[in-house]
């Protein structure tokens, strides 16, 4: 996001900056392999409930908790998560071909795909939205009983997922960051670079949430 | 030069030195050798180590000449002219990535045949004890015989012993070294380490050792393997499995004879028996050294009473932790089982001798005599160094008279 | 040398361009600046970790000795591991990576230098951060390996843990940062024509070595953060009193970062080494490829053998095999190198200056180590040695006689480049020496400790043991080493002013680094070469001569070459600063963490938003 984009010489022709999101999403890999290794070997481990997929009877009380996983809204938000990475090529490619005049029948959807500020607008809103029923699934599972220092799986559910949802976050804070920058002075192929490594940090954060969805809540 | 001719004029003082050094461990007194094994893993661990020795020794030496060598042979003074520029050499190569792997062969090959041999479930019939590691010290149960007994374990020799390992807080590591190798004891795991002392081997004692760091005393979490004839354990465990003579039918006020706490031993009784282990067989290297911490003091001349004792010790603080069979009062299970404790050789998990004196300070001042122990400190006016605070009567304080007592009665329980 | 015309060396005089004054060291974008200044801080933390080892010693030098109480001896021990890992030999290294890598690859700087200043100032904080408990006695205590469950809150309630879990983590955001940066800067700014595989051999071992730090790190930041989360806010992963938390998870995500990081803080080392027995054998190093090879497969199996530390805690026979037989590999490309550095001798000039003494000592004394090694790869006879003195002799072998010979064999190599002055010969074979009788005296007698029954990590010992020998022959040892370092020092502080006028290549040495000026200006390269050969002065055609030529001329600045250099900035220190002032807020209160991260965000924002250099067509 410096200022001035200068042309140094590289040994591999790409710019610095590619090269390490690339190193850093290999490091990040490794971040969310400890996690979910975690939550697998603690799954099935908890002396006490609630649980994600069985119902747990707590036995000093009698009340019976039911499986506190809610697979068809986290599949609603899972849906919302991969269109916010269609948004982010949208939005990529509006910027890399800023500047090309438009044909001259260029149609209302045509016109709109070639605005960056649209699909920015529309990434981080989705993102924002899947960070909303993220803050809903806490919530209820709080209320149903289930808190981080409850029981095994309440520690490993909430710290990856809350670890997914600091990089969605971020990525939301990124992406608003670049919306301002293209909303001041516009962005256009110049600035490609930028949009890009977002995009490719973005795709990554979707990626993950795909293997936790997979892992977490489909599979028994 | 001079460097090297530095290193030609140290290096006999070098080797003289090593030589010293080497022939030392060989010779000496080394109580807690793991060269001379007394049991089938211990002796299968040498046999493997034996064999990594012989032929680390032949790499070492090898690789080493082959440096001294190149260096001597090619060492130069400054010249401006270039010696041979060679790259490398793929035969060389491969040579030498061969002959580690020749090598790592005859090493994987016996290792990985010993893994799963020790590695296998006990046989049947072995001994089952169980040792529950805790923050300072351990406990040792008998599931066959009833007997819970700590820091003092019996085995009899020639008959296969499984350790079944549990922690009751952090992770410890069961070892004593002259019987076998270690074995982690981790917190809400089961983990087992078996092995047969040699039949052919005297009455003994072995020291023992908590290798895994486990916080403030870890040094000072030991133990002792009795390593009995098997009647001789048969006699032991009978006994221990009973109350202590002296015991729950109240006071009969057994006074101790004694007038300094160093010498007051109670009157053991004789009836039934009791199985005590020979003194004579106690080898100097399990009777520990350690003095007892400057600045703690006990009035001297004081005789304890054990009837007064038990009494002290059945209406005060001690029965929270402590278990005596045979005294009621005596539930507590935080703390060692104290059912025998008179018939034990050491106490504080090994740190000091069991003897009158200690004992007495151990109770004034336990957390002096041994950082970090949850025994509080229960000396009347003493500063308890973890409360931060000075014992008083209602927190339990015992005056030394009362505490002479209750080492009359602790020593009684033999 | 034979083979370069370069004009005698002028006195390192300051270039025009240079800059002084502590502002400049605080606002330094400069690779070399930076270098410097983890060298120095880097000693320093090294020195006091030699201090802590030092009382330990005289705390065993005999029996049932109260010189230090338990728990002070825990911390001693505990911060002894911490300090030379996290703040002596890694930000050693780190020097070297800073100071080296872009002078070796023919780079002007590294690929972010305000991130590399950023690097260096949350390892500075964060080292204060980890080190001052010690002072005040409540420096944490659970070894440097923490193992749970022994410090979660229910058995270390004190702060004492908490200093080390938030230590560390700000110290792996350094080297993490570090490392992305490194990894950059090795892909994309070398130089025309210097192909991987003309690559020096230390950067080749600093490359993988990145590599390592970038995949072994966050297992630790995860490890870590767990414990974080257990300690503050009541989470279970490590909970083995109520919430049935397995305390081997622990073990399992501490190794796999663990083992990985002895090779972070082994190879650079190997690197270093590699530099020195050419230079002063005149012969290209023997096997290059085989060389890089190695240094690729120790770092690919280094990731399979972490569980060779936790043979005693009872994984099965499969497990162990598994873990035994990876660990046994390892042996094989450790042995090659061994071998190519002797062959690299053989046949050459040898001068046994003291850069070379100590990376012939190097050699020497890590072949013990790694002996030693594949005897407690073996899982049955490691019961018998682990957690033993024994295995406290083979990594300080390993460590010691490894990390710390290579890294002391690159200080005397490459003091000239970087002061322009010679360290003193005498001094330096005095320290050596010293050194190399000290470390056996020291460490040769653990092994037997170890195999005659003596546990680590015990603060006392009882008489009779069988043991007083060897610990008295090794503290008389460690005297001696830290005798030998206050030699150095004096060395170091001497010769930075009054040593011997180094020039550009004191030792013949071939390959770029040599070819520029003694301190290299700000710029580095006056022209950025075309490489043609992996040993540029020794085998390069007439353009490596040429340039080399081009780059030797002094007392030029940027500006005479029309080269932009970047603006100096004080951001990246604040930002570390507010970083490391979100994580103090943990311990103290929610304010500061607030306060630390509003400085970090806002000083984050006006860093990334201002330009790195003036603007240039």
């Amino acid at each position: 996001m410096s200022a001035t984009v200068t042309h140094h010489y590289t040994s591999t022709g790409l710019d610095n900056r590619k090269i390490a999101i690339w190193a850093f999403i290999g490091s990040e890999c490794m971040l969310f392999i400890s996690l979910i290794s975690t939550y697998l070997i603690y799954k099935g481990r908890s002396v006490v409930g609630p649980l994600p997929h069985e119902k747990w009877t707590d036995p000093s009380t009698g009340h019976t908790f039911a499986p506190i996983l809610n697979i068809p809204v986290t599949s609603m938000s899972t849906f919302v998560l991969l269109m916010s990475s269609l948004f982010m090529v949208l939005a990529l490619a509006a910027v890399q071909n800023k500047g090309r005049p438009l044909p001259a029948n260029a149609g209302w959807w045509t016109r709109k795909l070639a605005s960056s500020q649209l699909w920015l607008f529309m990434t981080a809103l989705a993102g924002a939205t899947f960070l909303g029923f993220q803050a809903y699934e806490f919530t209820s599972f709080v209320n149903e009983g289930l808190t981080i220092k409850t029981n095994l799986f309440g520690s490993s559910f909430f710290t990856l997922t809350g670890f997914h949802g600091a990089h969605v976050t971020a990525g939301v804070l990124w992406l608003l960051a670049l919306l301002s920058i293209d909303a001041r002075r516009g962005l256009g192929p110049s600035d490609a670079l930028n949009v890009d490594i977002c995009a490719l940090y973005w795709h990554f954060v979707d990626v993950v949430w795909i293997a936790i969805f997979t892992l977490v809540y489909l599979i028994r | 030069m001079k460097g090297l001719d530095r290193l030609r004029r140290l290096s006999p003082f070098v080797l003289t030195a090593a030589l010293a050094i080497i022939i030392g461990a060989c010779s000496g007194s080394h109580p807690n050798t793991t060269f001379t094994p007394h049991s089938d893993l211990g002796r299968d661990i040498d046999a493997l180590w034996d064999r990594l020795l012989l032929l680390g020794t032949i790499v070492f030496v090898l690789v080493e000449a082959a440096l001294i060598f190149v260096i001597i042979r090619y060492r130069h003074r400054d010249s401006n002219e270039r010696p041979p520029q060679t790259h490398g050499s793929t035969k060389l190569e491969i040579l030498w990535t061969l002959i580690p792997a020749v090598i790592l062969v005859f090493i994987a090959i016996p290792t990985v045949r010993t893994i799963f041999k020790t590695q296998a479930n006990a046989p049947h019939g072995s001994l089952n004890i169980e040792v529950i590691g805790h923050q300072w010290w351990w406990e040792f149960k008998y599931p066959e015989y009833g007997i819970t007994t700590a820091n003092e374990v019996y085995v009899p020799t020639g008959r296969t012993v499984n350790f079944t390992l549990h922690s009751a807080d952090v992770i410890h590591s069961f070892w004593a070294p002259q019987l076998g190798g270690k074995r982690d004891v981790v917190t809400n795991r089961t983990n087992f380490l078996w092995y047969t002392p040699d039949s052919s081997m005297e009455t003994s004692v072995w020291n023992g050792f908590c290798a895994e760091y486990c916080g403030t005393s870890h040094a000072n979490m030991k133990f002792r393997v009795f390593t009995v004839k098997p009647d001789e354990f048969v006699r032991w465990a009978g006994w221990q499995k009973t109350q202590a003579a002296f015991g729950a039918k109240t006071a009969t006020a057994t006074t101790a004879a004694s007038s300094t706490p160093e010498m007051m031993t109670a009157a053991a009784t004789t009836t039934g028996g009791p199985y005590i282990f020979p003194k004579e067989k106690i080898p100097a290297y399990t009777v520990p050294a350690t003095p007892p911490p400057r600045g703690l003091t006990f009035t001297a001349g004081l005789t304890g009473n054990a009837g007064r004792g038990q009494q002290i010790f059945s209406t005060g603080a001690c029965i929270g932790c402590h278990v005596i069979a045979g005294n009621p009062s005596a539930m507590g299970v935080l703390g060692p089982n104290l059912t025998h404790i008179g018939s034990r050789t050491t106490i504080a998990a090994g740190r000091y001798p069991n003897a009158a004196a200690y004992l007495a300070l151990w109770i004034k001042n336990a957390r002096v005599m041994k950082p970090g122990v949850l025994m509080p400190t229960l000396g009347l006016d003493e500063y308890d160094p973890i409360l931060k605070t000075k014992v008083t009567t209602a927190s339990g304080g015992l005056t030394d008279q009362q505490i002479a007592d209750v080492v009359a009665y602790l020593t009684a329980l033999k | 040398m034979a083979s370069t015309a370069i004009a005698t060396p002028l006195a390192p005089t300051a270039y025009s361009g240079e800059q002084s004054g502590v502002w400049s060291w605080l606002t330094t974008v400069d690779h070399k600046r930076i270098g410097t200044l983890y060298l120095f801080t880097a000693l320093f933390f090294f020195m006091w970790g030699g201090v802590e080892a030092l009382i330990i010693r005289a705390q065993l030098g005999a029996p049932n000795q109260h010189l230090v109480s338990a728990e002070f001896y825990n911390q001693l021990f505990t911060m002894h591991g911490t300090t030379m890992i996290f703040l002596a030999i890694m930000p050693l290294s780190a020097a070297f990576f800073n100071y080296l890598i872009p002078l070796q690859i023919g780079a002007r700087d590294v690929a972010f230098p305000r991130l590399n200043a950023f690097s260096y100032w949350v390892y500075l904080f964060g080292g204060i951060f980890i080190t001052v408990p010690i002072l005040f006695a409540v420096a944490p205590d659970g070894g440097w390996f923490g193992y749970a469950p022994l410090t979660t809150r229910a058995y270390s309630p004190g702060i004492n843990i908490d200093f080390w879990v938030i230590g560390l983590q700000i110290l792996g955001v350094s080297s993490l940062a570090a490392a992305f940066n490194f990894l950059t800067t090795i892909i994309n700014l070398r130089a025309p024509g210097m192909s991987l595989m003309r690559m020096p051999m230390f950067t080749w071992m600093s490359f993988v070595v990145q590599f390592l730090l970038v995949l072994a790190f966050p297992v630790i930041t995860i490890a870590l953060v767990f414990l974080l989360f257990d300690r503050f806010f009541g989470t279970n992963f490590y909970n083995t009193v109520d919430a049935g938390a397995d305390p081997l998870l622990w073990q399992h995500l501490f190794w796999i970062f663990g083992h990985p990081e002895v090779y972070i803080l082994i190879l650079p080392a190997f690197g270093l080494v590699s530099e020195v027995i050419p230079a002063n054998s005149k012969k290209p190093l023997f096997g290059y490829p085989v060389m890089v090879y190695s240094g690729i497969l120790i770092a690919v199996l280094g990731f399979g053998v972490w569980a060779h530390h936790m043979f005693a805690v009872g994984m099965g026979p499969i497990a162990d095999t598994f873990f035994s037989l990876a660990t046994m590999l390892i042996g094989i490309p450790t042995g090659v190198k061994i071998f190519n550095w002797i062959a690299t001798m053989a046949q050459g000039h040898v001068r046994l200056n003291t850069p070379m003494l100590f990376a012939i000592a190097l050699v020497a004394l890590f072949t013990i180590g790694g002996i030693s090694g594949v005897m407690h790869s073996s899982p049955p006879a490691d019961l018998q040695q682990t957690d033993t003195y024994f295995i406290v002799a083979h990594f300080h072998y390993v460590l010691f006689g490894g990390s710390i010979m290579g890294i002391f064999a690159g200080i005397y190599h490459y003091f000239p480049k970087m002061t322009g002055r010679m360290l003193d010969e005498k001094l330096g074979k005095i320290h050596f020496w010293l050194y190399f009788v000290g470390m056996n005296i020291t460490f040769f007698p653990m092994h037997f400790a170890g195999m005659l029954g003596m546990p680590r990590r015990i603060y006392t010992y009882d008489a009779g043991q069988g043991w007083e020998s060897y610990n008295f022959y090794s503290s008389i040892g460690s005297y001696i080493i830290g005798v030998a370092t206050l030699v150095f020092a004096w060395n170091f502080l001497k010769s930075r002013r009054s040593g011997a006028i180094a020039g550009p290549n004191p030792w013949g040495a071939a390959t770029l680094e040599w070819t520029i000026p003694s301190p290299p200006p700000d710029y580095n390269f006056a022209k950025i070469p075309t490489v043609t050969s992996r040993y540029p002065l020794w085998e390069g055609k007439e353009a490596d001569l040429e340039s080399a030529r081009f780059n030797a001329q002094e007392g030029k600045t940027a500006a005479d070459f029309g080269i932009v250099m970047p603006y100096n900035t004080i951001k990246p220190m604040i930002v570390a600063f507010g970083l490391v002032l979100m994580f103090c807020g943990l311990l103290t209160s929610r304010v500061i963490i607030f306060l630390g991260a509003g400085i970090m965000i806002v000083s984050l924002f006006t860093w990334l938003l201002s330009p790195l250099e003036p603007e240039h067509h």
